[in-house]
């Protein structure tokens, strides 16, 4: 990523494991969250009907399991919409259930900064 | 005139004679068969036109549906049909008897004079194994007795019944019918009868005519659950068929059963592709009676997915 055209957008303070925050870069609403350790942009629109998809649940959600059976995992990884529950892998951006995915941004921290590129 | 392929009746009423039936029961159901207690009662719903074809005395006063040799040569060879499933309906009632002994026994019965009467009469012929689904254990007991007959190539139940057909409960005869590589079939007839729910989840209809229309309703329940409840995925190698229940409700069903799958997923994760893509790998359905739409174009979204 070119210094150039990246934004400081938090402090990693701000930004502990499990946190998020919402942030406004060139007009656009996007959302950061600490991934237990890894700081992800997403822009605020899910691609299902364009919901504020930040502002939904982070939770973790039930894998994959023979039928009957219930294993829970990925928690804090998944991003709930807050409009018609669509899931969304934070740290991919891949919906769980749906070709469409969230729209990812680059994210740097360097010397207590959170940048992103927009 | 031949056809490129051959035709197949998935679905042939014959009537297997109540005389039979009672000779193949054991004691103590055949004094209770003769007795005239034979099932947990109709509701007394009237087809005006009755349910069955009118047309079909032969010449000495005997019902067509009635006659092994009867219906092979006037419907079988004139129609040109290859191979006839014979679906007998008059017990599948029995299914939704509160006394599964009694309803086991006579579905025995039934079977013993199909394969006895009916298959041995005419190469044409293919039967439905049935079962009673009111006790899964016997039923999945009588899979197993009839599986290794070459005439007996599906299972067939009723589908009026008491809890969706994807429960636990039931498991036992899709777990029978799978190792035979036997498709399980369901035929409407019995909702709201014995020991069932009535026919629509809200109350019971007037009229035949009502209560007929509104069969899609508990085919829809049925799908809905063996999909979400993974018997497919249990089961692999399991097919089921929704006979006689039309076709024309199944894309719409299938669209909300998708959309619905994006959002609650969670909570069957097993089910790791669309319930859309499940059911046309392992659900068919036969046309007859199908719906007649003003123009025949718009059933194009029923045409079977990927060439089935
Ligand atoms: S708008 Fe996000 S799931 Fe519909």
């Amino acid at each position: 990523m070119s210094p150039d055209t990246r934004v400081a957008v938090a402090e990693v303070a701000e930004l502990p494991p499990g946190a998020r925050k919402l942030v406004e870069v060139e007009g656009k609403s996007i959302g950061l969250f600490n991934v237990n350790g890894t700081v992800v942009a997403i822009l605020n629109a899910c691609p299902h009907e364009l919901a504020p998809v930040c502002r939904g649940r982070v939770t973790g959600t039930t894998l994959p399991s023979p039928p009957g059976e219930f294993r829970w995992g990925r928690d804090g990884e998944i991003l709930c919409c807050p409009w018609h529950g669509w899931e969304f892998d934070l740290l991919t951006g891949e919906a769980l259930a749906d070709k469409r995915r969230l729209r990812t941004y680059p994210v740097t921290v360097e010397g207590g900064t959170v940048y992103v590129q927009v | 005139m031949a056809l490129p392929y051959p035709v197949v009746d998935t679905d042939i009423h014959n009537v297997v004679s109540a005389r039979r039936i009672q000779e193949c029961l054991a004691e103590p159901w055949r004094s209770r068969y003769a007795a005239g207690s034979r099932g947990p009662g109709h509701l007394g719903y009237w087809n005006p036109n009755g349910v069955m074809r009118s047309d079909t005395t032969l010449p000495d006063g005997s019902k067509l549906e009635g006659s092994p040799d009867g219906l092979a040569t006037e419907f079988l060879g004139r129609y040109g049909i290859d191979i006839g499933i014979l679906n007998p309906a008059g017990t599948l009632h029995m299914g939704l008897s509160p006394d599964p002994d009694y309803a086991a026994a006579v579905c025995h019965a039934e079977n013993r004079v199909v394969a006895d009467d009916w298959l041995t009469a005419d190469p044409r012929y293919r039967a439905s194994i049935t079962i009673a689904p009111n006790d899964p254990h016997q039923a999945a007991d009588e899979i197993h007795r009839w599986a290794g007959h070459p005439g007996f190539v599906q299972v067939l139940m009723c589908s009026g019944a008491r809890m969706p057909y994807g429960q636990r409960y039931y498991h036992p005869i899709y777990e029978a019918a799978a190792a035979h590589g036997l498709p399980v079939a369901i035929h409407p007839g019995t909702e709201g009868i014995g020991i069932a729910y009535p026919s629509t989840p809200a109350g019971y209809p007037s009229t035949y005519f009502e209560w007929h229309t509104g069969l899609v309703m508990n085919y829809i329940a049925h799908l809905v659950s063996l999909v979400c409840e993974g018997v497919f995925i249990r089961f692999p190698a399991l097919r089921f068929v929704f006979i006689e229940g039309g076709v024309s409700w199944l894309p719409p069903v299938l669209w909300r059963f998708d959309k619905n799958w994006k959002a609650l997923r969670q909570s069957t994760p097993w089910l790791e592709r669309p319930p859309s893509e499940i059911a046309a790998d392992h659900v068919r359905l036969t046309t007859q009676p199908i719906e007649e739409p003003p123009s025949s174009t718009r059933c194009s979204a029923c045409s079977p997915p990927r060439g089935c």
